[in-house]
Formats: C-alpha cells, sequence, structure tokens
C-alpha cells in the first residue's frame, strides 16, 4: 500500500483541532516540527522518556505485544505519541475546538 | 665503549641441590610403627622423672628481647569502583532469547540493514545503539565491534520518515486524530450514549453526521457502495468519472469509518462502476461490475492490486452479487458464488476458470409472448427465430431459499426464477409500467419483497401473490432505488433524483415519515443502509458519500410487515368483517371521521383504500 507520507502529515496537520506535530529520531533530536523550537524540544525530551516507560510496561507483561500509540487525554488538549526503535511521532490535538 | 655495546649472553642454570644439615630422627623408631607414639610416651615419661632429681639439668630463664616497632606508611592507587546496574525486564529477556535464536546470517543481515541506512556512501559510519531503552545484553555483545560515530542528521529525517514503521504509525496516528474529531459523530453512529438532550420535533429529520470525501473523488459520481462482510468499518464504494475524457472513468474507494478524509484503498479502473459487491467467505474478495460489460475481482487486503479480467457480458453489467451456492451441506461449507445482471438480459454465474474468469449462463431473458396471440399469428417462438433480449436491470437472491432469485426488467415485469432452472420463470409479477430498477427481498419477513421502478411508484408484494399487497406513490419522479432497512423490519428508504424518503410502515403507509432534500444542483444517486447502525448512506453526483442518522422511529411497537399484509390481502382474518358492502362503505365514513383526530387509524384507512382497488380485479 502506498502511503504518500508526505502528504499523510500534511493532512494530520491539517485536521480540526490539530495544534502541531512532531518527529523526533533516536537520540531525542527533534527532526521534523511545526512548533517552535522551545516548545518542540520540552515536548521531545519529556515524552521520551515517558513512551519509553509506557512500552516497558505493555511488554513486561505480555513480550509479544507493544506499544503502536499512547494517548494522553489532558483538560485542555490531547497528546498522542507514537514511539518505535528508532523514532518518536508526537500529534498534539485539541479535539474541542 | 665499544665493549659496552656489546651484547654479552649471561647464561642462568640452577644447580644441583647441596645438602647442608640432615637431621634424621634421633630415636631410630620408625613413624610407622604401630605403639611409636606409646613407646615414645614411656620414654619422655621415663625422662622427665629422671630430670627432677638429677643434677644434670639445671633450670636456667632466657628472655627475648623484642625490637621497637616501626611505622611504615604505603600507599596504592584508589580501586575505581563503578556502579551498573540493569534491570532485566521481562521483554529484555524476551528479545535476547529471540536475538539468540536467530541465525549469524540474519545477524550480518540486521549489521548490515543499520549501517546501510545510515551514511550513505560513507565507509566507515555506523548509528550508535541507543541505550535509552534498554540493551540487551547479546546486542551488546555483537555490537561492540562497531565504530560508533554519530552521522548528520540530514540522512537521519529521510530514513525514519521512509521507513515502514513511520507508515503505520501515521496510519494509526491519522486515525486517531480523525476520530477525535469526528467523536460525536461516530458515537451518535454506533448508538453510544451521546450527552445532548434529545429534540423531540414534531417530524422526525435525518440528522447529517459526516461526508466521505476527498480530492480524489471530484469529478465523480458515486454509484454503488457496498459493506465488507466481515469488518463492518469499511466500505468500498464505486465512481463514475463525470466527464468521458477523464483517463480513469471508474475509481473504487474503501473507505473506513475511522478516516472519512482519506480513503484506505484507492482503485482506478478502466471503465465506469456500475455495481460492487464483497464477498463474504472470502473477506477481503470485492467484484465489481462496470459499463463495458466486464467483472473484476479485486483483492483489497494485499498491497498491490490484484484484478482479474474476465469474459465480457455484451452490455453494461448493471448489478453484482455474491449469493451462497445451493447445494452444499452445510452453512459453513458453502462457498460463495459470483452471480452478475446485465442489460444484455443474462444472469451469470461466475468461476475462477484457467485462465481469469469464466461464466455459465443460468438464465436469458426472453419476451414473453401471450399464448392467445401465438395461436392467433400461428408461428412458433422456439427455433430458428431470433428472440429479443430484454435488458435486466436488477436481482435479488432469497435470503433463506438459496438458488430461488427475482429479476426486475426493463419492461417492468418482475420474474421469478430458480438457479436449477435456467429455461422457465418460476413467476412473473406484473404491476409495473415502467423499468424495474430495483428489487429487494425482506430481510425480515419471509416472501415479502419491494420494488420500485421509473414509473413513479414503489410495490410490496408477497411471494405467489401476483398483485402487489401494498402500493407507495409520493411524488412525480423516478425511483432509483428502494432498500430495506437491516434494523428494523418495517422501514425502507428510497432514492428519487433530488430527495431521499424513508417509509415507516409501521406509523404511516400513505406517506413517507422522512423527506431529506439533497442539495440543489445535486443529484443523489445510492443508497446503502448501515447494518449495525440506524443510519443511512447517501452517495451523490459531487462524489460524496454522506452519512445520515435515522431516528429511533417507535422502534417498541415494530411489527412484522406480514402482519401487515395480511391486513390487506383478499385472505381475510376473523378480525375483519366478511360481508365486505355493507361493512366497507361504514368503515370508511368512520375511519374519516377519526383519521383527524389520531395517526393510528392511518394504518386502517390506507387498507381500506387499497380494498376496493383489489375487489375491482
Amino acid at each position: 500500500m502506498k502511503v504518500d507520507v508526505e502528504g499523510t502529515l500534511k493532512r494530520i496537520e491539517s485536521y480540526k483541532g490539530v495544534i502541531g506535530t512532531i518527529v523526533v529520531n533516536a537520540e531525542g533530536i527533534p527532526i521534523r516540527s511545526t512548533l517552535d523550537n522551545s516548545t518542540t524540544v520540552q515536548y521531545a525530551g519529556l515524552l521520551r522518556h515517558l513512551a519509553a516507560m509506557a512500552r516497558s510496561s505493555v511488554r513486561d507483561i505480555d513480550p509479544q505485544n507493544d506499544l503502536t500509540v499512547l494517548r494522553i487525554h489532558s483538560k485542555k488538549y490531547e497528546i498522542m505519541v507514537a514511539p518505535e526503535n528508532n523514532y518518536l511521532l508526537i500529534v498534539i490535538q485539541n479535539p474541542c475546538e | 665503549e665499544d665493549m659496552l655495546d656489546e651484547v654479552v649472553q649471561k647464561v642462568i642454570t640452577d644447580r644441583d641441590t647441596l645438602t647442608l644439615l640432615d637431621l634424621s630422627l634421633t630415636h631410630g623408631v620408625s613413624e610407622e610403627a604401630e605403639d611409636s607414639n606409646a613407646v615414645q610416651n614411656v620414654l619422655y615419661a621415663e625422662l622427665c622423672r629422671n630430670r627432677t632429681n638429677n643434677d644434670k639439668y639445671v633450670d636456667g630463664a632466657t628472655q627475648t628481647l623484642n625490637g621497637m616497632p616501626k611505622v611504615k606508611k604505603i600507599q596504592t592507587n584508589k580501586n575505581i569502583v563503578v556502579d551498573e546496574g540493569a534491570t532485566a525486564t521481562n521483554w529484555d529477556l524476551h528479545d535476547s532469547y529471540c536475538e539468540q535464536k536467530k541465525t549469524p546470517e540474519a545477524h550480518e543481515a540486521d549489521i548490515q540493514d543499520l549501517t546501510a541506512s545510515t551514511g550513505k556512501g560513507q565507509d566507515r559510519t555506523a548509528e550508535s545503539i541507543s541505550g535509552d531503552t534498554g540493551n540487551s545484553v547479546m546486542t551488546a555483545l555483537v555490537f561492540s565491534g562497531l565504530i560508533i560515530t554519530v552521522t548528520a542528521t540530514r540522512p537521519d529525517l529521510e530514513d525514519v520518515l521512509m521507513s515502514d514503521s513511520f507508515k503505520s504509525s501515521l496510519l494509526v496516528m491519522e486515525r486517531a486524530v480523525a476520530t477525535n474529531v469526528l467523536l460525536a459523530e461516530l458515537a451518535a453512529y454506533k448508538n453510544l450514549p451521546v450527552d445532548e438532550d434529545e429534540e423531540h420535533l414534531s417530524t422526525p429529520t435525518m440528522k447529517h453526521l459526516w461526508v466521505f470525501v476527498c480530492d480524489l473523488t471530484k469529478g465523480y459520481k458515486a454509484t454503488s457502495m457496498a459493506w465488507s462482510k466481515k469488518n463492518s468499518n469499511i466500505l468500498a464504494v464505486g465512481y463514475i468519472a463525470h466527464d468521458s475524457k477523464n483517463p480513469n472513468p471508474g475509481l473504487i474507494c474503501c473507505w473506513s469509518l475511522k478516516n472519512p478524509k482519506w480513503p484506505e484503498r484507492v482503485y482506478s479502473c478502466h471503465s465506469d462502476v456500475m455495481s460492487l459487491d464483497f464477498s463474504a467467505n472470502n473477506p477481503s474478495q470485492l467484484a465489481v461490475g462496470m459499463k463495458d460489460g466486464s467483472i473484476s475481482i479485486y483483492s483489497v487486503n494485499t498491497e498491490g492490486e490484484t484484478a482479474e479480467g474476465s469474459r465480457k457480458h455484451l452490455h453494461p453489467v448493471m448489478q453484482v452479487t455474491w449469493t451462497k451456492h445451493q447445494l452444499k451441506l452445510s452453512e459453513k461449507e458453502r462457498q460463495d458464488v459470483l452471480v452478475s445482471v446485465s442489460i444484455d438480459g443474462r444472469i451469470t454465474k461466475w468461476f475462477l476458470g484457467g485462465s481469469g474468469l469464466d461464466c455459465i449462463d443460468l438464465m436469458k431473458l426472453k419476451k414473453i409472448y401471450d399464448a392467445k396471440k401465438k395461436a392467433a399469428g400461428g408461428k412458433k417462438v422456439e427455433g430458428n427465430v431470433l428472440v429479443p433480449a430484454i435488458p435486466a436491470l436488477c436481482f435479488d437472491f432469497h435470503p433463506t431459499e438459496y438458488g430461488i432469485y427475482l429479476v426486475g426488467t426493463y419492461d417492468g415485469l418482475i420474474h421469478e426464477c430458480s438457479v436449477s432452472n435456467n429455461e422457465q420463470f418460476l413467476n412473473t409479477y406484473k404491476h409495473h409500467i415502467g423499468p424495474v430498477n430495483h428489487v429487494e427481498w425482506s430481510p425480515f419477513s419471509p416472501d415479502v419483497f419491494l420494488s420500485c421502478s421509473s414509473d413513479w411508484s414503489m410495490h410490496l408484494w408477497q411471494r405467489g401473490v401476483s398483485a402487489p399487497t401494498m402500493s407507495f406513490r409520493s411524488a412525480y419522479s423516478e425511483v432509483h432505488i428502494a432498500q430495506w432497512s437491516s434494523n428494523s423490519p418495517a422501514l425502507f428508504a428510497a432514492i428519487y433524483k433530488q430527495w431521499v424518503e424513508v417509509w415507516d410502515l409501521n406509523s404511516n403507509i400513505m406517506f413517507p415519515t422522512i423527506v431529506h432534500h439533497a442539495a440543489a444542483d445535486v443529484e443523489l444517486t445510492s443508497l446503502l443502509f448501515a447494518r449495525d447502525s440506524d443510519s443511512v448512506l447517501v452517495g451523490d453526483t459531487e462524489g460524496q458519500v454522506t452519512v445520515y442518522k435515522l431516528p429511533n422511529l417507535r422502534v417498541g411497537r415494530t411489527k412484522k410487515v406480514k402482519s401487515l399484509c395480511n391486513k390487506n390481502t383478499c385472505k381475510h382474518t376473523d378480525a375483519e368483517p366478511q360481508n365486505k358492502s355493507i361493512y366497507v362503505f361504514f368503515f370508511i365514513i368512520f375511519s374519516w371521521c377519526v383519521s383527524f383526530c389520531t395517526n393510528s387509524h392511518s394504518v386502517l384507512s390506507g387498507w381500506l383504500c387499497r380494498d376496493p382497488s383489489n375487489t375491482l380485479k
């Protein structure tokens, strides 16, 4: 299935209420972001560890399972993190706009 | 000085051992004698006795001098202590075990993949394996030999973006974002309780939920829709391009409920798509009937599109459906059979032959000549005379009796046929004046079916009864499609060019319960009921498929349509008056008076309006 990566990313960014998307590499350095630098670095740093812990918990229970998306729904908005071995995809959305 | 530089060889050897003192045992008693200890003790005791009074032995004292202690300090290098901790988590053990199981070639391949993916063209670069998720023991050993340098971030971005797992993460993320946006609508679709106060409007209306549309469908009109039989979230929609110069005249999009902005799969066809259906046995197979008469089967689950062409019908294929084969043993074993109907009047069954799809004709529709006309004319219709074929526009298989199906034709006849008999019709239902556009068996009431036609009317029939049990006519426009709801037994919807009508036979059989108009300039072209929800999907000429939610139309009082039919057929039950003439007149007056007050009597008045026409026949 040919997924157009750029097109899909642009589409995600154009959905109603999406505040920003960040792609972080394995070392925690943001490689693509639609937010300003300081916010990006903050999000990247904080969410990396959280996602790793979540992944560790999921896999501890059943090692053949794996974490696909971690969604943190807070009062103001929702942060969705998709962790993988060599990157981290973060989308922040405000669904009630 | 030269002598100093000479290399002189010195040889160090070991001398033989020189014995300086050898004290052997004085007593000459061997130690191995058994009583040697006892003997020695006796001798010693004797010696001690001799000593006490003997002058030979004198007591003397000595003192050893202890030297002064001296404190000597030394100093060594500090032992460097490093604290190292490791958590052996469950998954870490699992990963190590899996790594160990892999062959060395697989390891090599892994290493090569990693080195190739970074630093394109550079020889001695490798990406450091990050340890933030915890190194497993095996991988630490394997990669210890690699040169670790940090690569530039530019190739990093591309590699991450192009990797497969990123694409799948993107998909999941897109669906999550889309469902977030549509949360309320999706909850309404799935009948989940939403906190809204329900407005009880006097006239029930369809509530617009969302639209399946994207850039790809601009310039197309949606003609047919089908739900996947296995996964009720997947919807396939077939499109026809508006202008014939479009290189892709036909388009098929598979939409998921989770993402109404972009289809999951897009296939382009060489011809206009007239009809689609998913197979139940192989849920990933989608059969498509097209305007040029060919049929393709698409396999939806693989990466590429696999279409299999076929021997063609001569004329556009109007409808395809997968139906169960009659002659199998148990329900589970029944294989699906693809049957299609087309304007050339043939109903054909398709199967996978040696080279692509092949077909067998189940039935050919020919003009029925009246018996009288035949006798008068004196001509025989069989033999060499070419009989014109009648275009068949729609068909439907019986839901429980496999092998019986109805065909709607261009000249207004509906034929009931059987798979096993391809010469004659079992029954013919004749009442429509115009081409019959759609027939459908009721999924709830056995042997009841609905037909709609371009003569502005819809009829409800009972199998075996040659006159329609009920007729519905509400507007002066062709009815394109009339479909039963899959949830309520007495609910059906009909599509006219500019609006959708929803009829609820429990409440009103004279007028539709809901009428929904399309936007100006837009014509509605297709209709589909949702299977597990009270919603209806409507496709239009803009290429949009809109999802509407139907309000709960008196769910508590659902009667089967058959019971309504029973009131209307000529076979009266005990509840109805036997003596028609007087009582009918009486009841007409009475019901007209009462019908102004309550709505429930409209059922009765509807029956009574039908009754005179029945008696006339």
